[in-house]
């Protein structure tokens, strides 16, 4: 039988130092520290070797992007380039961390984390309150760990409580619910064991039900009306509920969870105690639902669990170095080996030290050498044991902000010519933003639709679509911006107020990928100034070409 | 100096083509053979009835019992094969048409629905459940080893809002291409520069491209390809398909008016010219209030244009290879409404199934006089996939890793309603 990795009373990281100290004060101390070195060093030289860290601009390009989501300006990256200071590279992270766009950045991530796997089409008008409420925790420096329990706990107006759009994903569902609960904040999906005990790890199909029923109590009411102001969550504690016709679920309405019976689904089932599969602290039924999902909370997110820190660990360690701990950026569990388990460990200790500081974690991360290593591919196997880093493909906000920042472009202004077109009337652009429809024609929605990926999913699957590449290298509004025959555009202001064709070069490397042309670089797009013979369309080109680059849609 | 790398590099990015001439336009020749191929391959054709078109009204008519709503029924050119009244056109061509009436599924709500019958899997957070589209155009690839078409693979035409789904495990390059607007090239595929400066800036882009490239191979290698195929695709002599006018007017008269009729005369075009997949969504079927004319004007969009397109199929021998699937989410309560409506029924529905080796002319199923119970030969949601299946020659069982590690089967279990083939 497969031991529990930690009990409620020992935790598993007081464990481990606590051992640790025992081993180096007994007398055997020396012999079994050796042989720790010695497998230490076994396991190293089976590593590839640390690839060099990254050169300035690299380092300043990709800081930015990881924690403001925009690529650096080239004032910055003059500015940048040209400090002595050593300390440079932490100053940096540091300024970049207390930017609102941090926290902008992230609430967005974590916006698609919830809401690329919605149930429900419809809950996608969740993504305006959603990000808003965590653009707003994220900025006040809320704790990881309190924002958790406000997801966990949370009832009201969808608009005006972000917090309800795990419910609001999952439309209510009692069993989705508590699947994205332990999905993103324990990175263990024990919902795989909800029709059979979990192929791969130990999780029992009676673990994952008795789970589910800290959340049967929850409903969603509709009333009349378009959008977000037809719902709200509500704890339902009163016997017996309406609205069961509109499920599969023929247990839907019950105020206990019962596990179906999977001989025959049309009978009730076994009715669940709510119970957590980590610390196996249960409750009695009949308890409300605010009660039990503050208790479930408190369990997830107290620091005995080491799974809640591990997560969010993994997940942002994921991000920026390219590669996890675990594999799975979202399945983690004590039956998966973690990769550098003490660093993990490390991590997770000055995580809950800090009171689960999402920036405090995002700077123990980003100041480390691993994550200012060069980068390799993908596929690479120079990448094992975290030897280098890896380009990541940008997400949609990412991508969108840098083709505005590139050719000169401001979202606000695109997005009033382009509501002025969608909403031919004020009367009509009220309607519509009383139904939640104003969000459909924003083209930061539009570029979405074309961009966007789901950042749970494994990196590797993510790749690159016929449509988007239309998009960059095809559509009407890029086009126009590439147009250096015009006044009214980035380049044709460069190519009107710079004679020097290198000085356009440069301006135009700093621009669109944020770094100095090699030498190299510099000749070929030359050579193409010169054999084009038309100044203009030759720099056209020449952006065209950056901007519809790999380098441009990643982050090195 | 241009014409001369022209060729070159036409022949460097779109390495498949065999060049017509030596000066290339936008729209010239780049034929390939791959469509002449693919033309005698397998397909598919869904047309997506939106919001679970009631049984009573199209292919299950309950003659003389109060449920029926006193929709009248028709014969079909099956003797005992009866249609409702508003399908005139498809009762001529009966002999090519399947009907499952004995549909049976437990989910009523649309968006979950229209999931389940679109991947033959319920929601569930841990992954997203490839569509059939991308079922089927994977697994047709995969048969004709490395010839791929010009045009993306999966085609979905007049889907309103975000998908229903998508290529989820299997990756995007299986997502299906979406098309609002039968009528209308897709979105950025009418080329901005000439051709040959377009091809021009690749090579641009690719020599510039060295210095990303030595740190990071693959990913500059698969950017490489992908716009390739984009480049390909908006060069290709295949971007004509969308042209709906170049068809003989005596074809377009043929499937009729309007977005339905426009889309299913592409869906053809798409599928000769190698696409695997398309699915032409008809949206309007939630008929909650008055039923009975909204159901009739809604067939009367369908019913021509669906005809037509089995009768064009077959006449260009395409009908043997293409199957033509017919359905919604769920079927409609055999009781009406006060409003004169009908709601959500999963418990019993209908389903229409056409060429690919389907037998036309029968029935398969029934449910009881009152047109509530499965009472004859039940056909689950997984059976029906795995009827889709056999018809393509692709194997139910094969697996796809979910992010997870859980393998997940193309089909989930079921059994294909093996007497709808022949033999």
């Amino acid at each position: 039988m497969q031991q529990r990795p930690f009990s409620n009373k020992r935790p598993l990281l007081q464990l481990r130092s606590g051992r640790v100290a025992g081993l180096l004060s007994g007398l055997l101390s020396g012999f079994l520290l050796g042989l720790l070195l010695v497998l230490v060093a076994t396991i190293a030289s089976a590593a590839p070797q640390p690839v060099a860290i990254c050169d300035d601009e690299t380092f300043l390009r990709r800081i930015a992007l990881d924690t403001v989501g925009r690529q650096p300006t080239p004032a910055e990256i003059d500015s940048f380039l040209a400090d002595p200071s050593e300390n440079k590279r932490v100053d940096a992270i540091d300024g970049f961390l207390a930017d609102p766009d941090w926290a902008r950045t992230w609430a967005r991530y974590f916006r698609d984390v919830i809401l690329y796997r919605r149930s429900d089409d419809r809950a996608i008008f969740m993504a305006q309150p959603l990000e808003a409420m965590l653009n707003d925790r994220l900025a006040k420096g809320v704790s990881w760990a309190a924002i958790a329990r406000e997801f966990i706990t949370a009832t009201g107006v969808p608009a005006e409580h972000g917090e309800t759009a795990i419910i609001m994903a999952q439309m209510g569902e009692t069993a989705d619910i508590a699947a994205e609960v332990s999905r993103v904040f324990l990175g263990i999906q024990i919902q795989c064991a909800q029709c059979h005990d979990h192929f791969t790890d130990h999780w029992k199909r009676k673990e994952f039900h008795a789970f589910a029923a800290f959340f049967p109590r929850i409903e969603i009411q509709r009333s009349s009306g378009m959008g977000a102001e037809r719902f709200e969550v509500v704890s339902y504690d009163a016997a017996p509920r309406r609205s069961k016709k509109m499920s599969d679920n023929p247990r839907r309405g019950d105020l206990e969870h019962a596990m179906p019976d999977l001989e025959d689904p049309s009978e009730p089932g076994q009715v669940m105690k709510p119970q957590f599969f980590i610390n196996n602290k249960k409750l009695p039924l009949g308890i409300k639902d605010a009660e039990r999902r503050r208790a479930v909370a408190g369990w997830i997110t107290t620091a005995d669990n080491p799974w809640f820190s591990r997560a969010i660990i993994n997940r942002i360690w994921t991000e920026l170095v390219g590669a996890g701990f675990y594999e799975g950026i979202d399945d983690i569990g004590p039956d998966r080996t973690p990769q550098s388990p003490h660093m993990l460990d490390d991590l997770s200790q000055q995580f809950i030290a800090s009171n689960y500081d999402m920036r405090s974690l995002f700077r123990a991360i980003l100041t480390t050498q691993i994550y200012q290593r060069e980068s390799r591919s993908r596929s690479s196997p120079q990448r094992a044991g975290f030897a280098a880093n890896c380009p990541q493909r940008l997400r949609s906000d990412q991508l969108f902000k840098q083709i505005l920042s590139a050719i000169g472009v401001d979202e606000a202004q695109i997005r009033k010519d382009s509501s002025a077109q969608t909403a031919a009337t004020p009367a009509t652009a009220a309607k519509n933003k009383k139904s939640g429809k104003q969000q459909i024609n924003v083209p930061r929605v539009l570029f979405t639709q074309v961009f966007g990926y789901d950042p749970s999913l494994p990196r590797e699957e993510i790749v690159g679509s016929i449509p988007q590449a239309l998009l960059l290298m095809n559509s009407q509004p890029l086009s126009v911006a590439f147009d250096g025959d015009r006044q009214s555009t980035t380049l044709g202001r460069l190519l009107h107020n710079e004679e020097d064709d290198r000085t356009v070069v440069k301006d135009l490397y700093l621009r669109a990928l944020a770094r100095h042309p090699t030498p190299g670089e510099q000749a070929a797009c030359l050579e193409h100034v010169h054999a084009t013979g038309d100044r203009e369309e030759a720099f056209e080109d020449v952006f065209w070409a950056l901007l519809n680059s790999a380098e441009f849609v990643h982050r090195k | 100096m241009q014409d001369c790398i022209t060729r070159r590099q036409l022949l460097r990015w779109i390495p498949s083509g065999g060049l017509a001439a030596a000066s290339i336009g936008w729209g010239d020749t780049v034929a390939l053979h791959a469509a002449d191929l693919r033309k005698h391959g397998k397909a598919c054709i869904l047309l997506w009835m939106q919001g679970g078109p009631s049984q009573f009204e199209t292919f299950s008519p309950l003659e003389g019992h109060k449920n029926g709503g006193g929709t009248k029924a028709i014969s079909t050119n099956v003797p005992g094969m009866r249609f409702a009244e508003h399908w005139p056109a498809l009762a001529k061509i009966g002999n090519r048409l399947a009907v499952v009436r004995s549909m049976t599924s437990k989910e009523g709500s649309h968006p979950r629905a229209s999931y389940l019958l679109h991947t033959g899997y319920l929601p569930n957070p841990s992954a997203r459940h490839p569509t059939l589209g991308s079922i089927v155009a994977s697994q047709l690839a995969a048969q004709l080893a490395g010839e791929t078409p010009d045009l993306p693979p999966v085609v979905r035409i007049g889907a309103r809002g975000r998908n229903d789904s998508g290529a989820g495990i299997l990756g995007m390059q299986w997502d299906p291409f979406e098309l609002r607007d039968p009528t209308q090239n897709p979105a950025n595929t009418k080329p901005m520069v000439a051709a040959d400066r377009h091809l021009l800036r690749l090579d641009l882009m690719e020599r510039l491209e060295e210095n990303f490239a030595s740190q990071a191979p693959q990913e500059a290698a698969d950017h490489k390809s992908l716009y390739r195929r984009a480049t390909r695709m908006i060069m290709s002599s295949d971007m004509q398909t969308f042209d709906l006018k170049s068809e003989p007017q005596s074809v377009q008269q043929e499937y009729g008016e309007g977005a339905f009729a426009a889309s299913c005369l592409l869906a053809r075009r798409l599928i000769e010219s190698g696409v695997s997949f398309v699915e032409v969504v008809m949206n309007g079927w939630d008929t909650h209030q008055d039923n009975f004319t909204q159901v009739e004007k809604l067939a009367g969009q369908v019913d021509r244009p669906f005809a037509a397109l089995v009768r064009d199929l077959e006449t260009r021998g395409m009908l043997d290879n293409t199957l033509v699937i017919w359905m919604g989410e769920f079927g409609r309560t055999p009781q009406i409404n006060p409003r004169g409506g009908r709601d959500h029924f999963p418990r019993s529905f209908n389903a229409l199934l056409a060429g690919g080796g389907v037998k036309g002319g029968q029935i398969i199923g029934r449910t009881d006089k009152a047109g509530v119970e499965v009472t004859d030969r039940p056909v689950t949601v997984p059976d029906l996939f795995a009827t889709f299946c056999k018809s393509m020659s692709i194997d139910p069982t094969i697996e796809n890793m979910a992010p997870s590690g859980r393998p997940i089967k193309l089909v989930d279990g079921g059994k294909a309603v093996t007497e709808l083939f022949n033999g």
